[in-house]
């Protein structure tokens, strides 16, 4: 079993490695870094330094979550779409044995990009006299924990359609974006408008907040420790609670991506 | 080794989701050690009925049985099963050597480099291991799909029109590599069009029709000799004996059928003739005579 697995983690590393879809985002990520690297290089204030690190980690945080995203997407409607799996159900090899190794070849990737992300801010804070803060580690680690759970979701998406419209519908139909209509219903109920409409509206934004997997399921308890780099006594376990989250989410997403991976044809 | 009882197949497809019916009745049974041929026209459902035997498309009923057991995607059974597909459907990011590699370790085992190096020594593409297979030709990457063959001991191999598109060359390399892997026990299921391949590979035959098997017999069955007909070929020389049948001519050769008690009398008549007789021989029906009786007549012939 274990060089099965190790089998397909190789082979969707090669995968990887040689798409272009995916080295053409990384390269955009390293450049948007660099050039809001370039402010803080000419500067010799510790808050500027500070506010720049802040910023680029931030954003290749971000970065890293899309990029996790398109590596789940891609390792399954790439091989999908190349009906190359037909070579791989033919032999010993489950489909249930390759989406799990391709979600944690991704999970893998994911995890050596978060390091990579670390690293670099523990390098430019260490360069730019920063004080090295623990903040960095929970920010990586939460960030690391919600791409798991986009890799999922987009893995799941990917086994039910097309890759353009995985992307389209995960842009449409966002936990976030349905608490920010649901919250905007709620507020106008509360201002006084008692139409019936408004409040079915409220009650399916509602509906869509509470199906639809979250990015950060406890973002806003950590809130702070994004803007300020520091993180509280009591905040670690926030991780912790967003790690069970994640788990929860990836077996619900794997086992329907399994289900629909073993009704497809083949051929 | 296979048992396809009563198998039918529908699915839906395209937009509208219009009902197909790829197989009706397909019943047929290969033995173990057979080299086993599936022919019939396009759409006769011959890629079909293997889909089934490899477990990559459920039967709407009837029941397949492959080495005992159903066929299931990623079955422990697979282990000495190989598949070639109809369009080299294979991982094309990946490197000749690490497809070969990796294919060869989705049987659950750890294959060391001398044993992938040999593989590809013995078909001729050890110098191109570093090629992605995107950049290979259809022979090459049917070379990379025939190596897991040789790398593991297969007992059963499923070839579906594997010869199409290559080189003669290239098909010459590839039918003396899978005589050996028969020759070696393994049981072949091939679907081909090319009916002269077959008859030089095949010990078993099945003529798929409409879904489902119209004949099943040995090769040797599908290839009689009439003995009440010869077969002469020789050069134009004025006018053809009166009783010369089936008259085709082709430049200055002329070929056609005499019965068997005017032969002497074609004797006679070539020697006073002088003709260039080039070949006279007992008719034998060819796999496509007999193909084209089955699927342009009513049934098998005798």
């Amino acid at each position: 079993m274990s060089a099965l697995v190790r089998a397909n983690i190789l082979a969707d590393f090669a995968f990887y490695r040689r798409s272009r879809l995916l080295l053409a985002f990384a390269i955009l990520c390293v450049l948007l870094t660099g050039l809001s690297a370039l402010p803080a290089i000419y500067s010799d204030s510790g808050v500027e330094s500070f506010r720049t690190l802040q910023g680029i980690f931030s954003e290749l945080n971000g970065m890293l979550l899309f990029l996790a995203g398109a590596v789940g997407l891609f390792v399954i409607s790439s091989h999908l779409r190349s009906r190359c799996l037909k070579m791989v159900f033919t032999k010993p090899c489950t489909p249930s044995m390759w989406l799990g190794s391709a979600f944690l070849s991704a999970v893998l990737v994911s995890l050596f990009l978060n390091i990579v992300i670390l690293g670099s801010a523990v390098i430019l804070s260490l360069i730019w006299h920063v004080p090295v803060r623990a903040a960095l580690i929970f920010l990586s680690t939460e960030n690391f924990i919600a791409s798991v759970g986009i890799i999922a979701y987009l893995m799941l998406l990917a086994t039910l359609l097309h890759p353009a419209l995985a992307v389209t519908f995960i842009l449409i139909f966002n936990a976030e974006m349905f608490y920010e209509f649901h919250v905007w219903t709620q507020g106008a109920i509360r201002a006084g408008n008692s139409s019936l409409y408004l409040h079915i509206l409220e009650k399916i934004f509602h509906f869509f907040y509470l199906l639809l997997p979250m990015v950060n399921a406890y973002g806003k308890k950590m809130e702070n420790v994004n803007v300020a780099l520091r993180v509280a006594h009591g905040e670690w376990k926030y991780l912790l609670y967003s790690f069970g989250y994640v788990l929860t989410l990836s077996a619900f997403c794997y086992f329907l991506a399994l289900f629909a991976l073993q009704r497809k044809r083949h051929i | 080794m296979i048992v396809a009882d009563s198998v039918h197949v529908e699915f839906r497809r395209g937009l509208l989701r219009g009902k197909v019916r790829a197989l009706n009745g397909l019943t047929l049974e290969v033995r173990d050690g057979d080299f086993f041929a599936l022919v019939g026209q396009n759409g006769a459902g011959k890629s079909t009925a293997m889909y089934c035997f490899l477990g990559l498309m459920k039967p709407t009923s009837g029941k397949v049985e492959v080495m005992g057991r159903l066929p299931e995607l990623g079955s422990p059974f697979n282990k000495g099963v190989a598949y070639l597909p109809e369009e080299p459907h294979y991982h094309l990011y990946l490197t000749v050597e690490e497809a070969t590699r990796y294919y060869a370790s989705l049987y659950g085992m750890r294959v060391s480099d001398k044993t992938i190096h040999d593989a590809l020594e013995r078909l001729g593409m050890a110098q191109f291991k570093s090629l992605p297979l995107s950049k290979c030709s259809k022979g090459m990457k049917q070379k990379v799909g025939i190596a897991q063959c040789l790398i593991h001991e297969t007992r059963l191999l499923f070839l579906d029109e594997p010869t199409r598109g290559l080189d003669p060359l290239i098909v010459r390399e590839f039918r003396e590599t899978l005589r050996e892997i028969h020759r070696r026990g393994a049981t072949i299921v091939m679907n081909s069009h090319v009916l002269s391949e077959i008859e030089m590979l095949a010990n078993r035959v099945a003529v798929v029709d409409g879904g489902k098997v119209v004949a099943q017999d040995d090769l040797r069955n599908f290839l009689t000799t009439n003995h009440e007909l010869y077969s002469v070929t020789f050069e134009a020389n004025g006018s053809t004996p009166e009783y010369l049948r089936s008259v085709e001519r082709m430049g200055n050769l002329i070929t056609g059928s005499i019965p068997k008690e005017r032969f002497y009398e074609f004797m006679e008549y070539a020697k006073n003739s002088r003709l260039n007789v080039h070949e006279c021989s007992l008719k034998k029906t060819s796999l496509e005579d007999t193909f084209f009786q089955i699927v342009k007549g009513s049934g098998p012939i005798a």
